[in-house]
C-alpha cells in the first residue's frame, strides 16, 4: 500500500495533459507489468493490460477503464514574451491566477499564471474574477528567449505537488482521474493471491477531458463482455451538498442510470453488501460525463458500468480524495470479478430491475 | 486552382444533397484515380497507389457539402419560413440571397423588430421568392438552398461563400493530381455531412481503416480588426492543427508535419482554434483509433457569404500536403 500511494504521488506529480498521455502511460506501465500477462499502446495511446483468467477459451473478460489524462493548458500566442493559453479539459479560469506551472516548450520552464491590475481593466470587468482570454503565463525569460523556446500549442501543466493531509487525504492535480488509475492498480494487486475465471483488461484510457477518445476506442479493439469505468465524482464540500454530491471517505459510488447496466450495478452491489465494503449509492440519470458513456455504444455495444471515487475541488490543481476510498473500490473490483462466473452473462435477464432504495 | 475554386464554389450543394458538387469533383479526379467509388453516405472515395515498404494507408478528407437552409413552410403569400443546415448565424442571413437546387433565388427578409439594433432570429426571417402565393411558389417545404455569391477574385485573397471547405476540395485534387511514386496507399474522401456532424467522415474512415487519417478544412484568423484572439493569419501558411474545438491533433502528426513543412522550406502556422472541429475528429476515434491531424486553410468570416482566403496559403497546403503524403511517415 505504502508503495502504492508512492506510485500515485509520483503520478500526480506528471504533466500527461490529454492526447499528451506518455509520461503517465509510462509510470503506470512500470506499475501494471509485473500484474498482468500482455500490454500494448492503442493507436491514440492508451494503456491496454490484459490479466489471464482460467476460465476455458472462448474467456469472457470485463474491461475496467480509468482514464490517465490530465487537465491543463495550451499556448495559443505569445505577446511580448507573454503566453496566452486555452485550457486542456476543463479548467475553472478562477482559481487561475498566482498559480505555479510548468510550461513544456523546448525544455520545461517555471512559470505563474497572472492577471492584468484590477484599475487597468475595462470598467465592467472590474471587481471580478477574469476570464482566460485576459490571463497570461509569464516564464520570467526575456521576449527574444521565450520566443525561441516556446510555440504555439505547446502545454502548461499545473506545477502543484502532492500533498498529504491528515485524514489519509491527498491533495493534487489530476487526482481525476489517476486515483482511478491507483484504484485499477489495487485491484491488480489483489487478483494476485485470488483465482478468477474471466480475463481482466485493464485500460488507462487517453483523452477522456476532452473527446473520451479512449472510451470510443479501446473496447473496439478488446472486445470485452463487460465495460466498466472507474472516473471520479462529486463529493460534499464548501457549497456542494445537494443529492448530486457523495461523502468523502464514504465509500466509492455505484452508479446507477442508463450508462449503467442494471445487472452489472446488481452484481456489484451485492457483492459490496456481502462483504461489507462501504459504498454510496450515485444517480446520474443523463451522460455520466466517464468513458462508460462512450464504450456503451462502441461496435455493436457493450454492458457498462460506472464506478465513483468521490473527489472535493474537480478539475483544480487542488483536488482532493480520500485513499480508503481508492482502496475501498480496488478491493470491490477485485472481490467482484472473481465471482463473475464463466456464465454469468448467460443469467442476465432484460427485466427491470428495481433500484432497491 | 483560380478557376477550379471558382467552379467548386459555385456549385450548390448544402449538407445531405452534395450530388451536384460530387459529379464536378468527379469530373477533375477521375483521370488520376486507380480506383473510384460513392458509398452509402455519398462520399466520393478516391483510391491512388499501393501500399508500399515503409508505406501507410491514408485517408485524407475534404468536405464537400456546405451550410445552407431548407424551407419549412410557405404561407399564403408565398413567403418561406426556413431553418439552417449547419452553422448558420442569424446575422448573416438578413439581406442574403439564396439558391434553391431547382434554380429559384430568393431574398431573405425579416418581420419589422421592436428594436432596430437587434438581430433578427431565424423564426422572425422568410425567404422571398418573389411568389404572391403557395400556388405559384416554386418552392415547397424540405427543399434546400444555399447562399448565393458571386466569386470573387481579389488578387492573391479570394471571396466566395462556401470556400468552407471547397478550397480544401481543390487542395486535395491538386495534391492527387501532384502525387507521384508515394510509398502509401491513398484515399482521397471528399466527405458530406461535415456541417452536421462530421457523418460522412465518421462512416469512410470506418470502411477504408486507414493507419492514419489527415483532414483538410478551413480555420478561423485572429487577423481582422478588434477580431478573436488567435495566431492565424491569412497569407503566412498553411495552418497545422494542434487543437481545436472538438478535438487535440496527434502530437505525433503535428511534429511530422511541422518536420515537413521546415524540410521543404514550406511556410506554415500552428493552429489552435478554440470552437468548431473538422473530419479528423471522426477519423481519430473511428473504429480502434488512429493518429489523425489536419492541415487547415486560415479563412476570414467562416460561415459567412463572403469568406476570404489567399491563393498562397492555398498553394503552399497543396505543397505541403503533397511532401507529407509523397515520403514515409515517421510517427515518434
Amino acid at each position: 500500500m505504502t508503495e502504492l500511494k508512492e506510485t500515485l504521488k509520483q503520478l500526480i506529480s506528471l504533466p500527461g495533459l490529454s492526447g499528451y498521455e506518455s509520461p503517465a502511460r509510462e509510470v503506470i506501465r512500470a506499475a501494471w507489468e509485473p500484474l498482468v500477462d500482455e500490454i500494448s499502446v492503442s493507436p491514440i495511446g492508451s494503456l491496454h493490460a490484459l490479466r489471464r483468467g482460467t476460465g476455458p477459451e472462448p474467456r469472457p473478460s470485463i474491461l475496467l477503464a480509468a482514464h490517465m489524462d490530465a487537465i491543463g493548458l495550451m499556448v495559443t500566442g505569445i505577446q511580448e514574451g507573454l503566453l496566452r493559453f486555452t485550457e486542456v479539459g476543463g479548467v475553472d479560469p478562477r482559481i487561475l491566477p498566482g498559480l505555479r506551472v510548468t510550461v513544456h516548450g523546448r525544455r520545461d520552464l517555471p512559470g505563474l499564471v497572472v492577471q492584468p491590475p484590477d484599475y487597468l481593466l475595462e470598467p465592467a470587468q472590474r471587481g471580478k474574477s477574469v476570464g482566460m482570454d485576459h490571463l497570461f503565463i509569464d516564464t520570467g525569460l526575456e521576449e527574444d528567449e521565450v520566443n525561441e523556446l516556446v510555440r504555439i500549442g505547446d502545454l502548461a501543466s499545473f506545477a502543484q505537488e502532492p500533498m498529504e493531509l491528515s485524514g489519509k487525504t491527498i491533495v493534487g492535480h489530476s487526482l481525476d482521474n489517476r486515483i482511478s488509475v491507483a484504484a485499477i492498480t489495487y485491484c491488480l494487486q489483489e487478483l494476485q493471491h485470488m483465482v478468477h475465471s474471466w480475463d481482466v483488461w485493464a485500460v488507462a484510457t487517453a483523452q477522456e477531458e476532452e473527446t473520451l477518445g479512449g472510451g470510443f476506442t479501446s473496447p473496439f479493439e478488446i472486445n470485452p463482455t463487460v465495460a466498466v469505468a472507474i472516473d471520479v465524482t462529486f463529493a460534499k464540500g464548501p457549497g456542494a451538498n445537494d443529492w448530486r454530491t457523495v461523502g468523502l471517505s464514504k465509500g466509492p459510488t455505484l452508479a446507477w442510470g442508463p450508462n449503467a447496466h442494471p445487472y452489472i450495478h446488481k452484481k456489484f452491489l451485492d457483492v459490496a453488501e456481502q462483504l461489507e465494503i462501504p459504498y454510496q449509492k450515485e444517480y446520474v440519470p443523463r451522460h455520466s460525463g466517464t468513458d462508460a458513456y462512450a464504450m456503451q455504444v462502441v461496435a455493436e455495444g457493450f454492458p457498462t458500468m460506472v464506478i465513483g471515487i468521490p473527489l472535493r475541488y474537480m478539475h483544480t490543481p487542488v483536488e482532493m480524495i480520500a485513499l480508503k476510498d481508492m482502496e475501498r473500490a480496488g478491493r470491490l473490483l477485485a472481490e467482484t470479478i472473481v465471482r463473475l462466473e464463466v456464465d454469468f452473462m448467460d443469467k442476465i435477464t432484460w427485466d427491470e430491475v428495481k433500484d432497491e432504495e | 486552382m483560380k478557376s477550379l475554386i471558382k467552379k467548386l464554389v459555385e456549385t450548390v450543394g448544402p449538407s445531405g444533397y452534395e450530388s451536384r458538387i460530387r459529379e464536378v469533383v468527379r469530373a477533375e479526379v477521375e483521370k488520376y484515380a486507380d480506383e473510384i467509388s460513392v458509398d452509402a453516405m455519398g462520399n466520393l472515395i478516391v483510391k491512388k497507389g499501393e501500399k508500399k515498404e515503409g508505406g501507410l494507408k491514408v485517408m485524407l478528407s475534404a468536405h464537400i457539402d456546405e451550410i445552407g437552409v431548407m424551407v419549412t413552410h410557405v404561407d399564403k403569400n408565398g413567403f418561406a419560413r426556413f431553418t439552417t443546415i449547419g452553422g448558420v448565424r442569424p446575422h448573416t442571413c438578413y439581406g442574403s440571397r439564396v439558391r434553391f437546387l431547382n434554380g429559384t433565388v430568393g431574398v431573405i427578409g425579416g418581420e419589422m423588430l421592436e428594436n432596430a439594433n437587434h438581430v433578427h432570429a431565424i423564426e422572425a426571417m422568410y425567404i422571398d421568392v418573389g411568389a404572391t402565393s403557395v400556388e405559384d411558389c416554386p418552392v415547397k417545404i424540405g427543399d434546400v438552398a444555399a447562399f448565393d455569391r458571386p466569386f470573387e477574385d481579389l488578387g492573391n485573397r479570394l471571396v466566395s461563400k462556401a470556400m468552407d471547405d471547397r478550397v480544401c476540395a481543390a487542395v486535395l485534387i491538386e495534391t492527387l493530381k501532384n502525387v507521384k511514386n508515394s510509398p502509401h496507399e491513398l484515399y482521397f474522401v471528399f466527405s458530406t455531412q461535415e456541417e452536421v456532424g462530421l457523418r460522412g467522415a465518421t462512416s469512410a474512415a470506418y470502411s477504408i481503416d486507414p493507419d492514419l487519417g489527415i483532414a483538410s478544412d478551413v480555420t478561423m484568423t485572429g487577423d481582422t480588426p478588434r477580431g478573436i484572439k488567435m495566431d492565424v493569419a491569412l497569407g503566412k501558411g498553411p495552418a497545422i492543427k494542434v487543437k481545436d474545438g472538438g478535438m487535440l491533433a496527434d502530437p505525433k502528426v503535428v511534429d511530422a508535419m511541422v518536420q515537413c513543412a521546415q524540410k521543404h522550406e514550406i511556410p506554415y502556422q500552428l493552429e489552435v482554434l478554440l470552437g468548431g472541429t473538422t473530419d479528423a475528429k471522426a477519423m481519430q476515434i473511428s473504429r480502434a483509433g488512429m493518429p489523425a491531424g489536419c492541415v487547415s486553410v486560415p479563412t476570414r468570416y467562416v460561415h459567412t457569404p463572403s469568406e476570404m482566403v489567399d491563393i498562397n496559403d492555398l498553394n503552399n497546403a497543396v505543397k505541403l500536403l503533397t511532401a507529407f503524403i509523397s515520403e514515409t511517415i515517421k510517427l515518434e
